[in-house]
């Protein structure tokens, strides 16, 4: 009995893990890279960006995860499609309303998170074939994955184009901002680091 | 005759089997939809007229409130810069029964996408008192420029409608001094204010609630 309750345990762990470092959506399966390039000019919308995704994840997993069993294989992807659309469009509805300026900001990148392929990726091979308690914890383990890479990718390029993190001067004085790393050029040489970075040190480790 | 309407029966049958999930899971989502609309959509108007209410005071510091012209009854209706016919929100500026100026929502195409502007004249239409930006996706660094007060400071008081762009050299008369870098969001800019601004004052002319701008 304490046996398998330790398994479980085990299983929760590795699930909730895996999205943060093993099977990062961003640095490991190259998942959701529109939101990645285009919002991570600074850390604030890329903040909003990763929580609505962490929103939309959860509760779609959570819907996918009870309909499982009945769901029909060839009418599946539809259902998924349905599902991520409705918590989508409720995210969407939830930040014009609270936070009007930030929506502003993100433009179509929220409506987009309807075609973000983490999200689908994650109810096709998680959410469809395992518990609810798995499928929330997977979805939380890759929504926080997604969210903290996007946040190291706007840290970096918010405090080398404005010298500032959260709008809060960083920077000394004598540090000129390099206007690029705010524009989509900046985000490709970031990511593309980044990657490089991370593939170094999983270097014969996978 | 009854075989066939086994078959259109069993037809039946099979759709509502294979798709009841589908259609049951529309209903509900459409009706999740359906509340949260209903509870945040008078929050997300009230954010929107916010929004214009506190660019337009920017603009026309004197004027109190700013009245739809829609809600007087009048409906503004422009040749847009795509050739269409368009309609556009235009706003009086008051302090009680006073008139301070007109504040018009106009936009235009731009370097990446269509830029939102608000623009707001003097009660005659005869000079500008300024415009700012609604919406935009101009590029970081050099075309969102449009938005940063040294470049709409030059409009602050110049002949509406008569705006000129220049590339170099100083922004006097009714000439506006190009964003380096970015002449083509400069350039959408005083198209959409000379553009809107004689559109609209053409038409409150002929209905009668200005001038003959004599």
């Amino acid at each position: 009995m304490a046996n398998n309750s330790d398994t479980t345990a085990g299983i929760y762990k590795v699930t909730l893990l895996a999205g943060l470092w093993r099977e990062n959506p961003v640095f490991r399966l190259l998942l959701g890279m529109c939101p990645t390039l285009a919002v991570t000019a600074a850390v604030k919308p890329a903040l909003t960006m990763g929580l609505s995704v962490i929103f939309v994840l959860v509760c779609s997993n959570i819907v996918v995860s009870l309909m499982r069993n009945l769901l029909k294989p060839h009418l599946r992807i539809l259902m998924f499609t349905l599902t991520i659309a409705t918590f989508v469009t409720i995210a969407d509805l939830f930040l014009r309303a609270f936070q009007p300026v930030m929506s502003e900001t993100l433009g179509p990148y929220v409506p987009l998170i309807i075609v973000n392929c983490i999200i689908i990726c994650r109810a096709e091979a998680c959410a469809s074939k395992n518990t609810l308690v798995v499928s929330i914890i997977d979805a939380v383990g890759m929504g926080v994955g997604f969210t903290l890479t996007l946040c190291v990718l706007a840290s970096i390029r918010e405090l080398l184009s404005t010298g500032m993190i959260f709008e809060a001067k960083v920077m000394p004085d004598w540090f000129v901002p390099w206007a690029a790393m705010s524009m989509p050029v900046g985000a490709f040489i970031t990511l593309g680091l980044l990657l490089g970075l991370v593939n170094k040190l999983t270097k014969g480790k996978s | 005759m009854y075989r066939r309407e086994v078959k259109a029966v069993s037809k039946i049958k099979y759709f509502v089997q294979q798709s009841w999930l589908l259609i049951v899971s529309s209903f509900c989502f459409g009706l999740l939809l359906a509340i949260a609309n209903a509870a945040w959509s008078p929050r997300i108007e009230q954010n929107r007229i916010n929004k214009l209410n506190d660019l337009a005071g920017r603009l026309i510091p004197k004027a109190k409130d700013f009245v739809p012209l829609e809600k007087l009854g009048v409906v503004i209706e422009v040749t847009s810069l795509k050739g269409d016919k368009k309609k556009v929100d235009v706003y009086k500026a008051m302090a009680g029964e006073e008139c301070f100026g007109w504040t018009i929502n106009a936009v235009g195409p731009g370097f990446q996408d269509k830029i939102e502007l608000i623009i707001a004249v003097d009660k005659d239409f005869k000079t500008i008192a300024g415009f700012d930006v609604l919406a935009s996706n101009e590029s970081p660094g050099t075309g969102d420029k449009i938005k940063e007060k040294d470049f709409r400071k030059q409009f602050e008081n110049k002949i509406a409608a008569k705006l000129e762009l220049i590339k170099s050299g100083k922004a006097k008369d009714n000439k506006i001094l190009a964003i380096s870098g970015a002449t083509i969001s400069s350039e959408s800019v005083v198209k959409i204010i000379n553009h809107y601004i004689k559109e609209v004052r053409e038409e409150m002319q002929k209905k009668g609630l200005l001038g003959n701008g004599k």
